[in-house]
C-alpha cells in the first residue's frame, strides 16, 4: 500500500461520484428546459429532448453498479422541470421511468456492442454508440414513451411514437457524443492540447459562436452587412462542422454538431432560416431526419479521422521506440565492461520513462543458480527503489518459469496461476499490478532477467512490446554474457599475476622456442645466466635457451647441463628437469634449484624457476658435518673403550720383538751364532713390527675424522679386519667370537671406516651383553650371509640377556642406553650409517639373547 | 748328577711363543713351549726342577685358573705370570696364589731370566728333597 500516494479529498471516490449525480441532476433540468424551448406547439414532444441524452451519457460514463445513483439523481430535476408543465402527474412519473428506460437499453447495447462505450475513436465504435444508443435505445423505448403519452394524455399513438422516436435518436446522436467527450476527458485533453491547437479550437469556437450570434441576434438588428439575407441554410454551418470533425476529430464533431442542431432546431422553431412559421410537423420531421442522418456520417468520419491521427501516432511511437532500441543497441555493442553498470541504470530509466512503467530492473543469478538478487534498477518517482533481497524466496515460481528461459508476463496478479501462490503474495506486498520478466539467456545459460514492472495499476503487454523487449534482452544478455567473461580473464590474470609476484623464487615462462613471455618480480631483479659476475636480466622477449647455450659456450659449469634439460622438456622428452648449482666462490658462494617444468600450451613452453636454497644447503653441509663429528666423537670413544685391548693387541708383537732380539744378541756372542736361526729371528721381528703398525694403522683410520669414502667392500675381509682389533677385547672378557662368514663373496659399497665403526659397535655391545653370563656361556657369533644378489646381510649374535620387550625400536634411538657410562649414541649413529648407505638394521631376540642385524645394498 | 731344568712356556700367540722360545734358549735354558693351557696339561709330569711361564690371558681356560688348578691339584709348579694387560687386582691375585712373579708384556730378558733363576732354584730345592725323601724311604 506504500507505493499509491495519498489522495486529495476532491479526488476521492465517493466525492467525485456525488459530484457527476450533481451535474447529472443539474444537466438533466438544463436539458429539459431547452427541450421545452424547443418544442412545437402542437406536439407535446420536443424537437430535441436533451434529458434522456444526459443520462444515456451519464450511464455511458458510469459502471453499471452506480447506474441507479444517476438514474435517481434525475429524478427531483424531471419532477422540478416537468410538473409545472405536464400533466397528469402520472404522466410526468412514466415519463420519467421511460427517459430511464432509453438510456438504460441504449447505454446497455452500446456497452455491449463497442469495445470502448466511451470513445468514437474507430469506425466500429462509432457504429456501435450510432446503433446502440442512437437506434435501438429510443426505438425500444419509443413504444413504451408512445403508449404512456397515449393513454395518460389521450395522443394518437403512431404519431407521438414518431416524432418522439425520431426527437431522441436525433438526440441521442448529437448530444451523447458532446457530454461524454466535455466529462470523460475533454478537460485533460485540452489541457495538454499545443498552444497552436488552442488557438484553432478556440478559432473555431469563436467563428460558430460568432455564426450562432449573428444568426441569433442579427435578426432583431436587420439585416447586416455579411449576411445579406437571414435566409441562410444549414449548409452553412457544414464548413464549421466538418472543420471541428477534421480537426478535433469526435469530440469536434459532436460540439459543432450540436452547436448547429441547437440553432437550426432554433431557428427551426422560431420560423427563421428558411422555415415557415410555425413549421408544418412534416417539415420538422424532415429536419430532425436530415439532421440526424448527417450526424451519422460526420461522426464516421470523426472516427475515421480519430482512427487515422491515432494510427500516425502509433506509428510515430513504433518508430520512436524503434529508435530507442536501436540507440540501446548500439550502445551496447562496443562497451567496455567498466562502463556498463552507468548504461544499464541510464537506459533501464529510458524504457522505464518511455513506456510508462514503474519499475524496471535487471536481476542477476548467482553463479551457483541459487539466488536471484536485482542488480541495477530504476524506478519511477515517487516509488521506493526495488530492495536487493534475494527474489527466489519471494517469487519462486517466477524464478523458476525463468530458469526455462520462459517470459513471466501478466496484467494483473489475479492472472497468476495456482501453483504461484507465493509470488501472488509478494507481488501484493509490494503492491505489483503488472509484471514482464524476460530471461536474460547468454552461451546457453540463463544470467538473469529483465523485468519491468507497474505499481497500482494494470498494464497489457502487447505481443509486439514483448517481442520488441525480447530483442532489448538479448542485448542485455550478451552485454552482461560479455562482460561476465572479461571479469573472469580480468580476474585470472590478476591471480595469475598475484601468485607470480608472491613467489619466491625467480620465475619466468618460456615458449616453445625457448623465448621469454613472462616474468616474475624476483627474475626481473636477477635472472641466472650461470654467471655470477654479472647477473643479467632476461626480460620478455628474449631468448633464456640461447642465453643458457651461450653461457655453456663460455664454459660456464652447469650451463650445459641446463641447457640439455630445458631442450628436452621442451621437446616434450622429459616431464620436468631439475638440478642444483653453485655460483660464487668461498664466501660468497650460493646454492640454486633450477627447475623446469612442462607447460600444457597449443606450441608447447616450459616454466623455468630458480630457487636461492643457499640456506637450505648451508644447513644440509652443516647437519653433514655434524653427523661426521657425532660419528667420529663415537668412534673416538669406541677406540676409549678398547685401550685395553688394544694395548693387549701390540704388547704381543712387541714382546715378540723385544724377546727377539734379545735373544739374538745373546746368539750373537756365542763363539758359532746360528746364521740360520738369526734370520728367523729378523723374520720373525719384522713381521712382529707389522702387526703392531697394522693395529695402529686401524686405530687411526678409526679416528680419522673425514668424509666418506665409497668404495667396494668384501664384508667377510672387514668382519675378520674388526675382529683382529677386538680379539684382545675378548680375551679380556672372557667372550668366546665365533665367526660364520658366507663362503659366497659378499660385496658392497661403503666407506669401510664407517661399516667398520658399525660392527664394532655392534661387536663391542654383544660383548658388553654377555659380561653378566658365566665364563662358559659368553658366546658372541658374527654371520655374514650373500642375499641371493640382493645384498649382504651381517648379524652379530649375542648369549645375553636380550632385549627388553617393546623396545626393538627404541635401542636405536639418540640416548638410550642401558649402560651407566654410555652415551647412548652408537646405535643411533649405527643406524644413520646404514640408512646413509642405503640399508637397514634391526634387532630382534634369539633363543639365548639378542641379534643385531643390518642389512646393506648388493656393490653396483 | 744334576737333573736337567726345564721351562715351560704356555701362550697362545704365536709370536711371544718364538721369541720367548729364542730368549730362554740363547740364555742356556730347555724350553717346552704350549699354546694353550690344555695341552701343558696333557704333558706328562717332568722329572726335574721345572717352571712356568704363563701368559695370563688365553681363549679357553686362562692363566690363573690354571695356576689354581695346578694348585689345587697339587702340582707343586713355579709360576711366573706374563701378561699384555695387567690390572692390580689381577696382581695382587697371582701373588697371593703364590707365583713367582707377575711381569707386564714387554719385558726385559732380565727381568724374566732373573725370574726364571729363582723359580728353578725353588724348584731345585724341592726336587732335591723329594729325591732324598724317596731315596730315604
Amino acid at each position: 500500500m506504500g507505493d499509491r500516494p495519498v489522495t486529495h479529498v476532491l479526488r476521492r471516490p465517493e466525492v467525485r461520484v456525488a459530484g457527476a449525480a450533481v451535474a447529472v441532476c443539474i444537466g438533466y433540468f438544463i436539458g429539459a428546459n431547452i427541450g421545452f424551448v424547443l418544442r412545437l406547439p402542437p406536439a407535446t414532444p420536443s424537437i430535441i429532448w436533451p434529458p434522456n441524452s444526459i443520462l444515456t451519457a451519464a450511464l455511458l460514463l458510469a459502471p453499471p453498479k452506480r447506474w441507479w445513483i444517476y438514474l435517481l439523481a434525475a429524478l427531483p430535476a424531471h419532477l422540478v422541470a416537468e410538473l409545472p408543465i405536464i400533466s397528469p402527474t402520472s404522466l410526468v412519473f412514466s415519463l420519467y421511468a421511460t427517459n430511464c428506460l432509453e438510456a438504460l437499453i441504449g447505454a446497455s447495447s452500446v456497452r455491449l456492442l463497442s469495445s470502448a462505450p466511451t470513445r468514437f475513436d474507430t469506425m466500429p465504435r462509432v457504429a456501435a454508440f450510432a446503433l446502440g444508443a442512437g437506434i435501438v435505445g429510443p426505438f425500444l423505448s419509443s413504444f413504451v414513451d408512445a403508449a404512456a403519452v397515449a393513454a395518460l394524455a389521450g395522443e394518437p399513438y403512431a404519431l407521438v411514437w414518431r416524432t418522439r422516436f425520431f426527437s431522441n435518436v436525433l438526440t441521442e446522436l448529437v448530444l451523447v457524443p458532446a457530454v461524454v467527450f466535455v466529462a470523460h476527458d475533454g478537460w485533460s485533453r485540452m489541457r495538454r492540447a499545443s498552444a497552436l491547437r488552442r488557438v484553432e479550437g478556440a478559432l473555431l469556437t469563436a467563428a460558430i459562436t460568432a455564426v450562432v450570434v449573428m444568426y441569433f441576434v442579427a435578426p432583431l438588428t436587420g439585416p447586416g452587412p455579411l449576411l445579406g439575407s437571414l435566409d441562410v441554410p444549414v449548409a452553412f454551418f457544414i464548413p464549421f462542422v466538418l472543420w471541428g470533425t477534421v480537426r478535433f476529430g469526435p469530440a469536434g464533431a459532436s460540439l459543432s454538431l450540436l452547436a448547429t442542431a441547437l440553432v437550426v432546431i432554433w431557428s427551426a422553431t422560431h420560423g427563421q432560416g428558411g422555415f415557415a412559421s410555425p413549421p408544418t410537423p412534416e417539415s420538422v420531421l424532415a429536419l430532425q431526419v436530415s439532421l440526424a442522418v448527417s450526424a451519422i456520417p460526420v461522426l464516421a468520419l470523426a472516427g475515421l479521422v480519430e482512427e487515422r491521427w491515432r494510427d500516425r501516432l502509433a506509428l510515430a511511437d513504433r518508430l520512436r521506440f524503434e529508435e530507442l532500441l536501436a540507440r540501446l543497441s548500439g550502445a551496447f555493442v562496443h562497451l567496455a565492461s567498466n562502463r556498463m553498470d552507468e548504461a544499464f541504470l541510464v537506459w533501464l530509466e529510458r524504457l522505464g520513462q518511455f513506456l510508462g512503467l514503474d519499475r524496471v530492473m535487471l536481476l542477476r543469478l548467482s553463479p551457483d543458480g541459487r539466488l536471484f538478487t536485482v542488480s541495477h534498477g530504476w524506478a519511477g518517482a515517487g516509488l521506493a527503489p526495488m530492495s536487493t533481497e534475494n527474489l527466489s524466496a519471494m517469487f519462486p515460481w517466477s524464478v523458476r518459469q525463468l530458469l526455462r528461459e520462459r517470459p513471466v508476463m501478466f496484467r494483473s496478479v489475479h492472472e497468476l496461476p495456482e501453483e504461484a501462490a507465493r509470488d501472488r503474495e509478494s507481488l501484493v506486498e509490494i503492491g505489483i499490478s503488472a509484471k514482464l520478466a524476460l530471461p536474460l539467456v547468454a552461451g546457453g545459460r540463463v544470467l538473469g532477467a529483465l523485468s519491468l514492472v507497474t505499481v497500482g495499476r494494470e498494464r497489457a503487454w502487447t505481443d509486439e512490446l514483448v517481442a520488441r523487449l525480447q530483442l532489448v534482452a538479448e542485448v542485455f544478455a550478451n552485454a552482461l554474457g560479455r562482460k561476465e567473461s572479461e571479469d573472469a580473464l580480468r580476474a585470472s590474470e590478476l591471480m595469475k599475476s598475484a601468485i607470480l609476484a608472491s613467489l619466491n623464487s625467480s620465475v619466468a615462462v618460456l615458449d616453445g622456442r625457448g623465448q621469454v613471455i613472462e616474468i616474475n618480480r624476483v627474475w626481473a631483479r636477477f635472472s641466472p645466466d650461470f654467471n655470477h659476475s654479472q647477473g643479467r636480466e632476461v626480460g620478455v622477449g628474449q631468448n633464456y635457451l640461447a642465453v643458457c647455450r651461450e653461457a655453456a659456450s663460455r664454459g660456464e659449469p652447469h650451463a650445459a647441463d641446463a641447457v640439455l634439460g630445458i631442450e628436452s622438456v621442451l621437446e616434450g622428452g622429459q616431464s620436468g628437469f631439475s638440478m642444483e648449482y653453485a655460483l660464487g666462490e668461498m664466501a660468497a658462494e650460493r646454492w640454486y634449484a633450477m627447475s623446469v617444468v612442462p607447460l600444457s600450451r597449443p606450441d608447447g613452453g616450459a616454466v623455468v624457476s630458480n630457487t636461492d636454497i643457499t640456506e637450505r644447503k648451508r644447513a644440509e653441509l652443516e647437519a653433514q658435518r655434524t653427523r661426521q663429528e657425532l660419528a667420529h666423537v663415537t668412534r673416538v670413544s669406541a677406540m676409549g673403550e678398547l685401550t685395553a685391548s688394544l694395548a693387549h693387541e701390540l704388547n704381543q708383537p712387541l714382546t715378540g720383538i723385544l724377546s727377539n732380539a734379545q735373544a739374538a744378541r745373546r746368539m750373537l756372542d756365542a763363539p758359532k751364532p746360528d746364521v740360520a736361526e738369526l734370520r728367523a729371528i729378523l723374520r720373525d721381528i719384522v713381521d712382529d713390527d707389522r702387526r703392531a703398525a697394522d693395529v695402529i694403522q686401524r686405530m687411526r683410520d678409526l679416528l680419522r675424522k673425514g668424509e666418506s669414502e665409497m668404495e667396494r667392500l668384501e664384508m667377510g675381509t672387514l668382519v675378520r679386519g674388526v675382529l683382529k682389533l677386538l680379539g684382545s677385547d675378548a680375551l679380556i672378557r672372557n667372550v668366546t667370537v665365533a665367526l660364520d662368514l658366507d663362503v659366497r663373496p659378499a660385496l658392497v659399497s661403503g666407506d669401510r671406516v664407517q661399516i667398520e665403526q658399525v660392527l664394532l659397535n655392534l661387536v663391542l655391545n654383544a660383548m658388553e651383553a654377555v659380561t653378566e653370563r658365566p665364563a662358559t656361556e659368553r658366546a658372541v657369533i658374527v654371520r655374514t650371509r650373500n642375499v641371493d644378489g640382493q645384498g649382504v646381510e651381517v648379524s652379530v649374535e649375542d648369549s645375553g640377556p636380550g632385549l627388553r620387550r617393546g623396545t626393538h625400536h627404541m635401542v636405536f634411538e639418540p640416548f638410550y642406553t642401558t649402560k651407566s657410562t654410555g652415551m647412548g649414541m652408537g646405535l643411533a649413529i649405527a643406524r644413520s650409517i646404514i640408512e646413509a648407505h642405503g640399508g637397514k638394521i634391526w634387532a630382534e631376540n634369539n633363543a639365548r639373547g639378542a641379534t643385531f642385524v643390518f642389512h646393506l645394498p648388493p656393490a653396483s | 748328577m744334576t737333573a736337567p731344568a726345564l721351562v715351560f712356556v704356555v701362550d697362545d700367540d704365536p709370536s711371544v711363543r718364538r721369541g720367548l722360545d729364542r730368549l730362554l734358549r740363547s740364555s742356556g735354558l730347555t724350553v717346552e713351549s704350549f699354546d694353550s693351557a690344555r695341552d701343558f696339561l696333557d704333558r706328562p709330569e717332568h722329572e726335574g726342577p721345572r717352571c712356568l711361564v704363563l701368559d695370563v690371558r688365553m681363549p679357553g681356560q686362562s692363566g690363573l685358573d690354571l695356576h689354581d688348578h695346578l694348585v689345587t691339584t697339587g702340582r707343586d709348579i713355579p709360576v711366573i705370570f706374563i701378561t699384555g694387560h695387567a690390572d692390580v687386582p689381577m696382581a695382587v691375585r697371582a701373588m697371593k696364589a703364590g707365583a713367582v712373579d707377575f711381569l707386564s708384556k714387554p719385558f726385559d730378558e732380565s727381568e724374566l731370566l732373573g725370574a726364571i733363576t729363582q723359580a728353578l732354584e725353588r724348584d731345585r730345592r724341592r726336587w732335591e728333597d723329594r729325591q732324598r725323601h724317596a731315596g730315604s724311604a
